[in-house]
């Protein structure tokens, strides 16, 4: 198992050397320009590895939460309510700095996660429910989000590449914003693996073994959300990943929560940094942004799930 | 038909088709138009007024109450054969697969194909229909709900990703964002010419489906044993369905929520039978987008917002009160 998860780490970190030397590039101008690595690609992927890392955790928690493997952040509609609050705060308060792009993410996707409880109306989580209430709740912010991008029409085109997320323009300013956060909330989401285990078990037997389900079930959410919007705020709505990352950890490492955790963490990272990659270098001038290419990758994979889901 | 069961219900709805109508041909302009310039109009004087309203009003608002009748007819056919009351053709990925072989079309710049955007629309409608129909279980003959919108929900992101990456790629984005939320701001008479044929077919084939849908409603063993063949119904009402969204999505864009809403609120008003469902459905849905094209001349005024995100906007929130009934009934 360490030996599966430490093949990805190598994986990972050979990556993210490709992702800082590829582009247009050559080895030898990149050794002369040095300010092109340190300030424009290293810090880019940082970022996509600490995004990735974000989303293929919250994706984690929120599949062992809700006990589908449908479920993901960006499917029960808590991605497009921090993307809409914070387009809110970018189109309406230009002024204020960068910074409060993540509570205001935050605040965002907790309310989303709210409203879908709310919704759902039921305290034992139905998946199929949550789902169907999740998709509806994320194409009515997604609506709003595309009201307030066309009512703003100067900035629609940098809001626009932001929305199906991209990497673009992210400096090392992003990354000091985003680590704190994130040293904070991983840890957290690490320490609640066990409980996620036994949340496994059933309902019934979680509670026999002195689990106090509906509280771990809540933070887990909490956290999910909060890391999904952390995310949000820098990367903009990059979808898919936290669906795929924990779904292929659980292929290589098993349904154990405190190697899962980790293994989703890597694989997201791996995977963000690839779609970067692929998405600067596929048609070097133009630059795609990275959601395009995780949607690309992740809708066949989601449809392969749902071809072998039995559980209708 | 309509005209016989319930004449106070026709009179209202042909009341409110002709008011936005009127409204979305008068109204919301910076150029101050009167119903005595539509009268000048009609009589043949020339003036700027009767000109804006003869060569950019008048195709538009046809245009609008087409396309909105011929989504919504799309939509009920669609929750007929699959009798799922979220089937329509913007959940189930059929306007987004429209629209992105659109693109498709226009991008790769093929000689003879690019002239004719009804057959690349309807191509991608029928690619994006039969996709999500083999996905959601229509292979094992069981048809379940929820797998039906996951489906939809997949086929959707991925022909989206698909035609952003051709925009960003061929760097027109600013041109088609518009267009791809759902847009009548740029049609004339050359559009209404393209579509009024295909969408006066597909309506005519509709209305003579409904009979045989009232069949099927009744489940599928009852249906065959009536005389009725399920499978070749839902083949032919499939195929109305591609032509109807095709043809409307080549002229506006992808018009979310239409073909979802406008369907349960005729059930809503005159009951379940498709011979009365489908024309009731057409007018409300025509009605509807020609108010909705209104508003969306004075949500921004003066400048417009695209029609499908007024309608996203109404119609998001119905969803989620569908999706909850949709789980109380399961």
């Amino acid at each position: 198992m360490a030996l599966r998860i430490g093949m990805i780490a190598v994986g990972l970190l050979l990556m993210a050397v490709a992702g800082v030397l590829l582009g247009t590039l050559s080895l030898e101008q990149a050794m002369t320009r040095a300010w092109v690595m340190q300030d424009l690609r290293l810090s880019r992927v940082v970022i996509a590895i600490l995004a990735g890392s974000a989303l293929g955790v919250a994706g984690a928690l929120t599949q062992g939460v809700i006990r589908n493997p449908l479920a993901s952040p960006d499917l029960i509609g808590v991605t497009a309510g921090a993307s809409l609050a914070a387009t809110a705060t970018l189109l309406l308060f230009p002024q204020l700095a960068h910074a409060w792009l993540i509570p205001a993410a935050i605040v965002g996707g907790l309310v989303s996660l709210l409203i879908l409880l709310w919704l759902a109306g039921d305290s034992k989580l139905n998946p199929t429910r949550l789902v169907l209430v999740g998709i509806a709740l994320s194409f009515w912010f997604g609506a709003l989000v595309d009201w307030l991008l066309s009512s703003q029409p100067q900035q629609i085109n940098a809001a626009l590449v932001w929305l199906t997320g991209s990497l673009w323009g992210r400096g090392w300013s992003h990354v000091w914003i985003l680590l704190p956060w994130l040293l904070v909330l991983l840890p957290a989401a690490f320490t609640l693996s066990l409980k996620l285990d036994l949340l496994a078990l059933g309902d019934e037997s979680a509670q026999c073994l002195g689990t106090d389900v509906k509280r771990v079930r809540l933070l887990a959410l909490i956290l999910a959300v909060t890391l999904a919007a952390v995310s949000v705020a820098v990367c903009g709505a990059i979808s898919f990943i936290g669906l795929v990352a924990p779904h292929l950890a659980r292929l290589l490492v098993g349904g154990r929560h405190l190697l899962l955790m980790p293994t989703a963490a890597l694989l997201g990272a791996a995977l963000l940094l690839l779609a970067d990659i692929t998405a600067r270098t596929l048609t070097p001038p133009i630059e795609l942004p990275a959601g395009v290419l995780t949607a690309i990758i992740g809708a066949p994979y989601f449809i392969f799930l749902l071809l072998r889901y039995r559980g209708w | 038909m309509i005209f016989r069961t319930s004449p106070l219900l026709s009179v209202a709805l042909l009341l409110l088709l002709t008011c936005g109508f009127m409204m979305a041909l008068l109204g919301g302009s910076t150029f101050n138009l009167q119903p005595t310039h539509l009268w000048q109009a009609l009589a043949g004087s020339q003036t700027l007024a009767t000109e804006l309203l003869l060569s950019l009003r008048l195709p538009r608002v046809l245009i609008a109450a087409t396309v909105g009748a011929t989504l919504a007819i799309a939509g009920a056919l669609m929750q007929g054969i699959t009798r799922n009351p979220l089937a329509s053709p913007a959940l189930f990925g059929i306007n987004t697969g429209a629209a992105c072989l659109l693109v498709v079309g226009q991008t790769l710049n093929l000689p003879l194909i690019s002239n004719m955007p009804l057959l690349q629309t309807t191509f991608g409608a029928l690619l994006a229909g039969a996709a999500v129909f083999l996905l959601g279980g229509g292979g094992t003959g069981r048809l379940h709900p929820t797998r039906l919108v996951l489906a939809g929900i997949a086929v959707n992101a991925l022909f989206l990703a698909l035609t952003r990456t051709l925009l960003i790629l061929d760097e027109q984005a600013q041109s088609v964002v518009a267009w791809l939320a759902g847009s009548l701001a740029d049609t004339d008479w050359g559009h209404w010419q393209q579509l009024w044929p295909a969408a006066l077919l597909g309506t005519v084939a509709a209305f003579t489906l409904g009979p045989k849908l009232n069949l099927l409603a009744l489940g599928d063993e009852t249906a065959a044993s009536l005389g009725g063949s399920p499978a070749r119904v839902r083949l032919h009402a499939s195929a109305v369905v591609v032509l109807l969204a095709g043809s409307a999505v080549a002229v506006s864009g992808p018009i979310a929520f239409i073909g979802l809403m406008v369907p349960h609120l005729a059930r809503l008003l005159v009951g379940q039978d498709h011979r009365i469902l489908l024309p009731v459905t057409g007018l409300l849905g025509a009605a509807l987008l020609c108010w909705a094209d209104y508003l969306s001349r004075l949500l921004q005024y003066p400048s417009e917002t695209p029609v499908g995100l007024v309608l996203a906007l109404l119609g998001a929130p119905f969803f989620v009160w569908l999706s909850r009934q949709q789980q109380e009934t399961t």
